[in-house]
This record gives structure tokens, C-alpha cells and sequence, in this order.
């Protein structure tokens, strides 16, 4: 019984532990200061893709690195090049970040390649502006974006052939044992 | 409180997954501990349950709560959530005795086929020993918490959420390794000497305590990371120096405190652990099974046939007297995309509820009272070739005349149902609308194959010396089953509306809504009341294919790619030809393409087989397909439910391709349990299972195609 329990704790516990592939993430994106402020942008996820990103912005004060929560601060992502010129300006707030010491914005990027990111912070009549360089890659496959749940199908078939050949060597050392 | 605290206290993500995996848990764990105590209980059991319960609650606070929010932003942060999965979760959930509850929380036939085989075999135990040990657990635990604090690792997994988790689960898993062969699940002599836990927790101390000096005395910043992230108020430095005390302190307290318990135990003269003595308590509360034996239940359905009465009449009266913008009607919400997507959630979870809470039949059962039916229903129209041609016209008509989209319409054949009903029972006898008419109710019966309640008999015995058979004659207390299956000759739901008459009528209390294994019935081919064996209907094979195909071609009908074939089509044909353009479609998926690949098994499966019974075979093989149709139901039905509800909908393609893959996985098992039926060697089973498991995966990869397709929003205001 022992046994057992060892072999079913580590079963049944993959599930809670399997929690740990959807961990937050996130890279330091650009970081300069401007103004009384120094401004960090992060992405999440880490590798920015085509289509939904997560952008957040820490507003700190130069002075003593103190966060800005009271701040208005907008995005402004801009595709060059090409025959059509991406832009768009979206705001960026506590609401849609995680972590509410930093604002953040959802975006749909439609294009890879090289963007630039410029943000703007405004708070009391105090104004700065970064910008920088944001490297958009390709879309991923949805297949590759998925793969988890692609692979559970042949793992199960797997652990369901391994069962089969069990019963089986029970079955023949104890007859009786399963019926 | 100061601003930057407060926004800190308010961070707390919200990973759905992260809490229905613990949800799921607690609520297994809970069910398992409950039928324990039930029987058996001990002075330790809330104790346990306490220890189970905080343990989750870590493990949730580790994963979901603001420290996860600042993990990228603090060391100290991230080394408290570190110390929380590796040393606190996992010693409080072992602590909680989970492995008797989880299992009995868990279907018994579930545990005994599925998961019994590998606790009893000789291969697993001896890797789980090898696994448990305590040199090998210790050497794993060391390689796993040095490993990932050195620098470069460290950083990958800062700057990548794949490495970031792989490193949480190894921190988890070794933390729960680590503590198996320290806290035994069940009474009885442990494999080590009583002094071994004393250095294998001293060694565990020694590797937390050298890496905690690493990082409180290494004079640098160790991850670069963290230097570039500015911080408020304190360095990057002083963060390490804190992220090194809190492993050092606390993490050190988790070791050290059993090693001293160890200690004392093994320096007192009585070392052995008082055996705990089980008391043995009389049952006092109803189980499932004798709450859903009671009967109260056909009371229950007459009071849910009166509230969907009262919807379906709200929706008629909206659909004909409100606007007609779907999205905004009644009828252009609640019966397509909440009611389709519910009562396949509900057949599912549970069973044919929908068919339980008819309001159809609830008209009908009203006008009963009043005209009793004479005429039998004729001979050539007793079986499903009627449906199966109506859900043509039905699955047809959906996509060719927006259904969806025109509450007036909805309301009208809403209307048209319960003059069908009530025109159709009340000339004929028994549930004849139900059982060869009803679409709805044909959709249901087949989908409740894979349900994991069936209303059934309890003993076989009991029935066995049952002289009067009221669950289909009837008695003074309720009609007998108007659909004549007669309950001990009964196997799975097909046909069975759930109206719990047979519940009520029998006298010995023997139906009832029994749990069953969904899909058990499709690997059987037993003679079922009032229909036969499923291996000699056509009219079912044709009605299971139909609902299985249709399933793909439904969803697919409303996908970017196909919308733009049938479009172009409407162009090149004139300007009233979409309905032959749908009408091409849906034959072509719902009815050609089914037969073909059916004949296609059926010529490969005579390789095999030879020619005698080579269709009755072929004909029990399309119940097999049955998961995988019900499965693409389900994840598109959900969808269409998850956008009207949800603003992000990021969860909904992965529970879709979990849907399908449980559809599949399903659906290759009855294949191979049918062709181990037919196949006398190994290579001729496998022969047979081809073909059928091929046509299982186009199905899946088709399924995956659709639901990877821009699909149209329906429910929902553009």
C-alpha cells in the first residue's frame, strides 16, 4: 500500500503541478529615462509574436526610483516600411495589468518585423516621452502554440497500451486476480 | 497604507487554470474524504483534511497571488513563491493523507482498470522505490535547487515562461519527492531505519543553507536581470541580500524542525507511533445514488418542464413582438447558443436533462388529460429514417436560411414543435413524438451514449422476481415507459427521455439514475428493449453517422474558409442559389462523405472478416464514432456559449482541443475493444482497428482545422 501511495501521490499531483506551464513571464522591453521619469516597458509574453500582446510600462521617479501610480501614459506603436504604415495609439492603465504597480495594454499586433514603441507619460503638468525599438517575430503555428494538448492524445494512448500489457502479465501471473 | 503597498496587495493575477486545477482537487479530495469518514473515521481525519486544504491554499498563493505579480520585478519575491512550492505545499498536502481520498474520490471502475494496473505492478514499484528513496530523492532535490540558481539557467527562465514553469514544476515535484519518504501515507514500518530521515533533512538544510550564504555573501548581483529593473527603495543587491535571508530563515525552519521531532523520537524510550484506531460509525446521510433513487426527482422534472414551458413562451412572445436584432431578441440567443451549448454540457455531466425538462411534452402531458389517444402510430414510420431525414432538412436549413440570425423564425418553429408535439401525441399513443419524431430528442439519445448517468435498474435479481413489470405497464401511482423499454432489458440511454416514470412506477425501488461509464455501452451489443440489437438497425447507424458528421460540417458551415467557398458558389449559380450551395455542402459533409468512409472500412474490414456479417460489423464500428462527434458538439457549442459570455477568450481553444481529445481518445478505445470482438489474433484486431481509427483522426484533424478556423460570432452584438 505504501508503494502504492508513493505512485499515486506523484499521479495525482501532476495535475496541480501541471499549473506551472501557464507561469507569468514577461522581458524587459526598453528602459530610459525621460524627464523626471525613468520608464520600463516589459512584454509578456517574453517573445513578441503577431498577434496578442501584453505591454506594461513601470513609471518610476528619476530621483529615488519611487513607482508613479497616479500617472496617464499611452502607447504609441508604429510599423515602418512596406507600402502601409501601421500606427496606433492605445492608453495604458492599472486596470488591465496584472501587477498594479505598472500600466499595461492589450495589443493585437498584425505585423512582424521591427516596431517602434513610443510611450508617453503626462502627470501634473510633467511630460516625457521614450521610444525605442520593439522586434515583432512571425506568428507561431497554432499547432506549435498548442502542442500540450496535441500531445496528451498519443501519451494517453501510450500509458493506455502500457495498462493493456500490465493487466495482461497480471492476468497471467493471477489468473483470478482481475476477474 | 502607502500607494505602491496597496497597488501591490491588489495584484493578484487570475489564471483559470491555476484555480480549476486546485478546485478539481479540493473537490476529489473532498468527495474521497467524505465517503471515508462515512465509513470509517479516525480523530485525525479534520486534521488531515485541514493540512490538504492549506496545502492548496500554498500552492494557490504561490501561483495566483501578488507574489507571482512581482516575480519578475524581486528576487525576494520570487524566492518566497520558490520556497512556498518546494518546502511548505508539498510536506502540507502529503500531510493531508491524499492517496485514499483522491482514489475514492475517483469512479471505483476508473481506479480498478485505469489506474490499478500500474500501482500493482512489479515495474512500477520498483520504480517508485528507486524514485522515493532517500539518496536518490536527496540527490535530485540538491541538483534540482542548485541547478536552477545558478545564473544562466536562472536567467532563462526569467527571460522565457516555458523555462520559468519547467523550473516551477521541478521545484514542486522534487519538494514532493522529497518529503514521500518522510511522511508515510498509510500505518506500518517504514523501509528506513528511524535515524535516516536525521541526515537526509540535515543534508537538505545543508544545501539550502549554502545557497542562501551564496546569495546574502556573494558581493554582486547574481542575475542580471533584476539589476535592470529598477526598484523602489531598495537595490538589487538588498533584494538578493533579502531573498538570500528568506530561503536562509524560513526554508532552514522546514528542515530543521523535523529533523529535531526525528530526533527526540528516535532518543525516546517508546519510538513506535501509537497505531491509529479506526472507529467504524453507522451510515447516517443518504449517498448519490439514494438521493437520486428518491422520489422527489419526477416532482423536480415537473417543476423544470414548467420553468422551460415558461422560457420557451417568453421566447416565442420576444421572437414574434421584439426586435429583431438576434443578439438582442430572446429568440436569438437563448435557444441557439445557450440552451444548444447546456444541454450538451448537461448531457455530458449528467444525462438527457433537456429531455427531462421537455416543455413540449409538458403541453402534451396537460392535453392528455383532456383527448386520450387511440391510434397506434404506423408501422413503416416506427423508426429513425423520419428524424434522420428531418435533421437533414434541419442541419440544412440552419446555415441556409440563418436560423440563428431571425427571432421570428425561431419563435414560429418553436411554435410549430409544440403543435407537433400536441397534434402528434394526441392522435397517437404512447411518446410517439419523442421516439420517432422528435430531432431534438434523437440528437439527445445518441448523445447520451456518452453520458455518465443512465436510468437503470439497480438489481437484476430484484427484476428477475417481478411479476407485474410496472416500470413499462404502469400502475396506480404512475404510467408504466411510454416509450416501451422495459428497464432489466434496457442497456444505455438510447430512447430514454429521462421522464423518470419507471423511477416512480416500480414498486421495489430498483431504477434509478445510476452512474455508468461513459461509453461503455458502445463496446456491447446487448438486445435492447424496444429496439433490437444495434448491429441489425440501419435507421440508428444512419442517425448515429448523421449527428456524427453533421457535428464537423455544423461548425464548419460557419468558418471563414468554407463561408467563402459557399459565397462563391452563390455568385457563380445566381442570386438564389446559397440554399443549394449549403444544401451541396451539408449533403456532401453530413450524408456522401459518412457513407463513403463507412464503405471504405467496411470493403477493408472483409480483408479481415470475410463477407458474412461484414455490415452488422461495420454498423456497431459507427457507434465507436459517436465521442468524437459529440466531442466536436461540444467545443463548438462552447464556443459560441464562451463568446457570449467572455470578453477574453484565450481558454476557449484549449478546452475545444481538450473536448476532441477526449472525443478521440474515447472513440479509439471502443474501436480497439470492437476489434479485439472480431479479431482472433493481434494482427487481425489491429487490421480490423485501422481503418475505423483512421477515420476517427481525419475526423480529429478536421475537428482541429475548423476550430483553428475564424469562426463566425454568433449571439453577440458586431
Amino acid at each position: 500500500m505504501r508503494r502504492t501511495t508513493q505512485q499515486v501521490c506523484l499521479t495525482f499531483l501532476f495535475f496541480v503541478g501541471s499549473r506551472a506551464l501557464l507561469a507569468d513571464g514577461g522581458k524587459v522591453q526598453l528602459q530610459k529615462q525621460a524627464g523626471p521619469f525613468l520608464i520600463t516597458v516589459f512584454s509578456d509574453p517574453s517573445e513578441v509574436r503577431v498577434g496578442r500582446v501584453d505591454l506594461s510600462v513601470l513609471c518610476q521617479k528619476s530621483e529615488d526610483k519611487s513607482a508613479v501610480l497616479d500617472a496617464k501614459v499611452f502607447l504609441h506603436l508604429t510599423k515602418p516600411g512596406g507600402a502601409e504604415i501601421v500606427e496606433f495609439t492605445v492608453p495604458a492603465s492599472h486596470d488591465a495589468a496584472t501587477n498594479k504597480t505598472l500600466y499595461a495594454a492589450h495589443l493585437d499586433l498584425p505585423a512582424a518585423g521591427k516596431w517602434k514603441v513610443k510611450v508617453d507619460v503626462r502627470r501634473d503638468g510633467d511630460e516625457a516621452s521614450v521610444t525605442g525599438d520593439l522586434n515583432v517575430l512571425p506568428k507561431q503555428p497554432l499547432l506549435v502554440t498548442y502542442w500540450p494538448f496535441f500531445v496528451l492524445v498519443p501519451l494517453i494512448a501510450l500509458l493506455f497500451a502500457i495498462n493493456r500489457r500490465l493487466r495482461r502479465g497480471r492476468e497471467l501471473r493471477h489468473p483470478r486476480a482481475l476477474r | 497604507m502607502d500607494s505602491v503597498a496597496l497597488a501591490a496587495l491588489q495584484s493578484w493575477p487570475w489564471h483559470p487554470w491555476t484555480v480549476a486545477a486546485l478546485v478539481f482537487i479540493a473537490v476529489l479530495y473532498g468527495i474521497g474524504w467524505v465517503r471515508i469518514w462515512r465509513q470509517v473515521h479516525t480523530h485525525q481525519d479534520s486534521t488531515r483534511l485541514g493540512c490538504f486544504v492549506a496545502g492548496l491554499v500554498t500552492l494557490w498563493v504561490a501561483l495566483d497571488s501578488p507574489l507571482d505579480a512581482f516575480d519578475q520585478l524581486f528576487l525576494s519575491a520570487h524566492m518566497t513563491q520558490h520556497l512556498l512550492l518546494l518546502s511548505i505545499a508539498p510536506p502540507l498536502l502529503l500531510l493531508g493523507r491524499p492517496v485514499l481520498p483522491l482514489l475514492r474520490g475517483l469512479p471505483k471502475r476508473f481506479v480498478k482498470e485505469a489506474i490499478g494496473p500500474f500501482l500493482t505492478s512489479p515495474g512500477g514499484h520498483q520504480i517508485s522505490d528507486w524514485l522515493t528513496s532517500m539518496p536518490v530523492v536527496g540527490l535530485l532535490f540538491a541538483v534540482s535547487t542548485v541547478g536552477w540558481h545558478f545564473p544562466p539557467a536562472y536567467e532563462l527562465a526569467l527571460g522565457s515562461t516555458f523555462w520559468h514553469d519547467v523550473q516551477h514544476a521541478c521545484f514542486f515535484w522534487t519538494g514532493i519527492l522529497f518529503w514521500v519518504p518522510l511522511i508515510r501515507q498509510t500505518p506500518g514500518k517504514s523501509r528506513w531505519p528511524a535515524w535516516a530521515p536525521i541526515p537526509y533533512l540535515l543534508f537538505a538544510d545543508l544545501v539550502n543553507t549554502v545557497l542562501s550564504a551564496s546569495f546574502v555573501f556573494a558581493g554582486r548581483v547574481l542575475y542580471p536581470s533584476y539589476e535592470s529593473v529598477p526598484l523602489s527603495g531598495i537595490s538589487a543587491q538588498t533584494d538578493q541580500t533579502l531573498a538570500g535571508a528568506i530561503m536562509w530563515v524560513p526554508g532552514s525552519i522546514v528542515y530543521l524542525v523535523p529533523a529535531v521531532v526525528f530526533t527526540v523520537r528516535l532518543l525516546s524510550p517508546e519510538r513506535t507511533i501509537a497505531e491509529e484506531h479506526p472507529v467504524r460509525v453507522p451510515r447516517r446521510f443518504a449517498s448519490g445514488q439514494q438521493l437520486l433513487r428518491a422520489k422527489w426527482l419526477p416532482k423536480a422534472r415537473r417543476f423544470a418542464q414548467a420553468t422551460m414551458f415558461t422560457v420557451a413562451v417568453a421566447v416565442i412572445i420576444d421572437g414574434f413582438v421584439g426586435t429583431q436584432v438576434a443578439p438582442l431578441n430572446l429568440a436569438g440567443v437563448l435557444p441557439w447558443i445557450h440552451w444548444r451549448a447546456l444541454s450538451v454540457g448537461a448531457l455530458l455531466l449528467v444525462g438527457n436533462l433537456f429531455c427531462m425538462a421537455c416543455p413540449f411534452t409538458f403541453v402534451r402531458d396537460g392535453a392528455r388529460r383532456l383527448i386520450t389517444p387511440k391510434l397506434r402510430w404506423p408501422k413503416a414510420l416506427r423508426s429513425k429514417w423520419l428524424p434522420v431525414a428531418l435533421l437533414i432538412f434541419y442541419f440544412w436549413a440552419y446555415e441556409a436560411f440563418s436560423l440563428w440570425n431571425s427571432p421570428s423564425v425561431t419563435a414560429w418553429i418553436i411554435l410549430g414543435y409544440f403543435a407537433g408535439s400536441l397534434v402528434v401525441d394526441s392522435l397517437f399513443r404512447g411518446a410517439v413524438f419523442c421516439k420517432y419524431v422528435c430531432p431534438i430528442g434523437q440528437f439527445h439519445f445518441i448523445t447520451s451514449l456518452v453520458s455518465p448517468r443512465e436510468v437503470a435498474v439497480r438489481k437484476q435479481s430484484v427484476c428477475s422476481s417481478c411479476n407485474t413489470h410496472d416500470c413499462i405497464r404502469g400502475n396506480q401511482t404512475s404510467r408504466g415507459c411510454e416509450l416501451y423499454l422495459f428497464q432489466p432489458k434496457k442497456a444505455s440511454n438510447l430512447d430514454c427521455t429521462f421522464c423518470l416514470d419507471c423511477v416512480k412506477a416500480c414498486p421495489h425501488d430498483n431504477v434509478a439514475l445510476l452512474p455508468v461509464l461513459p461509453g461503455q455501452t458502445l463496446t456491447e451489443d446487448p438486445y435492447r428493449s424496444s429496439i433490437g440489437k444495434l448491429s441489425k438497425r440501419y435507421d440508428f447507424a444512419a442517425l448515429a453517422l448523421l449527428i456524427v458528421f453533421a457535428a464537423f460540417v455544423n461548425a464548419a458551415g460557419m468558418t471563414g474558409p468554407v463561408m467563402m467557398y459557399e459565397h462563391k458558389w452563390h455568385a457563380r449559380l445566381g442570386p438564389h442559389a446559397m440554399p443549394i450551395a449549403v444544401g451541396a455542402f451539408v449533403l456532401l459533409g453530413a450524408v456522401i462523405a459518412p457513407v463513403l468512409l463507412v464503405t471504405f472500412c467496411t470493403i477493408c474490414n472483409r480483408l479481415w472478416v470475410g463477407r458474412d456479417r461484414i455490415w452488422e460489423i461495420s454498423r456497431r464500428f459507427i457507434y465507436a464514432l459517436v465521442p468524437i462527434g459529440v466531442s466536436m458538439w461540444a467545443a463548438h457549442l462552447f464556443y459560441h456559449f464562451a463568446t457570449a459570455w467572455f470578453t477574453s477568450l484565450s481558454f476557449v481553444t484549449p478546452i475545444q482541443i481538450l473536448c476532441l481529445d477526449a472525443g478521440l481518445l474515447l472513440t479509439l478505445y471502443v474501436i480497439v475493444r470492437l476489434a479485439g470482438q472480431y479479431g482472433s489474433r493481434v494482427s487481425q484486431t489491429i487490421a480490423i482497428a485501422v481503418p475505423w481509427a483512421v477515420v476517427s483522426l481525419l475526423l480529429y484533424v478536421a475537428g482541429v482545422w475548423v476550430l483553428f478556423q475564424p469562426m463566425e460570432m454568433r449571439g453577440m452584438v458586431h
